[in-house]
């Protein structure tokens, strides 16, 4: 059921079409892992939050320095020194009262990811290095739940909608880390491909629309170009090839 | 043979945006990234006509190769 309040704070997204009090319903009851609460775990967040999604688990083991403030809007100069999971649980319940969020300060590992995704209907991947993506796509994988892939570097961004073994896995897309390096960027980067995986998200939970599912979507800011590419099953993916779907 | 090759992001550090080159029959994606000498220590993400393709793929006449490198970026 949704309160009074819940109906006229939601009111104009259950305006548009296929998402109606019911999609509302279905967003109440839903649960989102968001990994990492930086340049993307910001937008991605913020958006999932306000949209009513009813329980948010976001994880981070770090704190927000000066050189983040640029793009990272969960948090501001008075949390400097604070966890960046605990910053944002404080600003997303100031941004919603209705709904649940869990901040988690722990790195993600082999030893804890599934216990830190726990119960989450969808993963959301908002990390700035492959090794703990691999982590995500191995327990999105062992759960059967989708992840929400997004990566930015300078005005330049990805998007894909993984649902393996339906779609193919990350590491079939991308089987090898590049290297580790602080990386240009803008806010409105994170802001375009943030907005866009919790769209994905919020698609995917009420049931509206289709996914981005089997596809990658190319974004060049330069440009401001936007394109979509078919993606493929990779037999020797090192996550999902050889039979191990 | 004529395929337009593509390169994206980091990898334009290596080549022109865009470019038309002439291969012999039989080349595959792998053998053009060898030819332009890009980075052959991170796998490339290869798309030819919109779609994703083995390194092992065999290129046609007209096709559209593009070449994208992994970007981490999100957090830090």
């Amino acid at each position: 059921m949704l309160s009074e309040q819940e109906m006229k704070r939601y009111t104009r997204q259950m305006m548009i079409e296929g998402w109606g009090e019911a999609g509302q319903k279905k967003l109440k009851n839903s649960t989102v892992f968001i990994a990492g609460a930086g340049g993307l775990g910001s937008p991605v967040s913020i958006y999932l939050a306000v949209a009513g999604i009813g329980n948010i688990r976001i994880c981070d083991f770090d704190s927000p320095d000066w050189s983040n403030l640029n793009r990272q809007i969960l948090h501001d100069q008075t949390r400097i020194g604070t966890n960046k999971a605990v910053s944002g649980k404080m600003t997303l319940e100031r941004l919603n009262q209705d709904i649940t969020v869990t901040a988690f300060t722990d790195k993600i590992v082999a030893e804890n990811v599934d216990e830190l995704v726990g119960n989450a209907d969808i993963i959301l991947d908002c990390m700035d290095n492959f090794p703990t993506r691999y982590l995500l796509n191995e327990s999105a994988r062992r759960k059967k739940i989708p992840l929400v892939y997004g990566s930015i570097w300078g005005i330049d961004g990805r998007l894909s909608f993984i649902h393996s073994p339906e779609t193919p896995c990350l590491q079939c897309i991308f089987p090898e880390a590049p290297p580790k390096e602080v990386f240009p960027v803008l806010g409105a980067t994170p802001a375009v491909i943030g907005s866009l995986q919790a769209l994905e998200t919020l698609k995917y939970l009420s049931g509206m629309g289709t996914t981005l599912k089997g596809q990658l979507l190319v974004w060049e800011g330069a440009t401001t170009d936007f394109k979509k590419y078919k993606i493929r099953k990779d037999p020797d993916c090192p996550a999902c090839g050889n039979g191990k779907n | 043979m004529k395929v337009k090759v593509k390169l994206f992001a980091l990898l334009r550090q290596f080549g022109p945006d865009e470019q038309t080159v002439e291969l012999p029959e039989g080349t595959t994606i792998d053998d053009v990234v060898r030819s332009l000498k890009l980075p052959g220590t991170i796998r490339l993400l290869r798309i030819v006509n919109g779609e994703h393709r083995p390194a092992d793929h065999v290129l046609k006449d007209g096709d559209d190769l593009a070449l994208f490198p992994p970007i981490a970026g999100g957090w830090i």
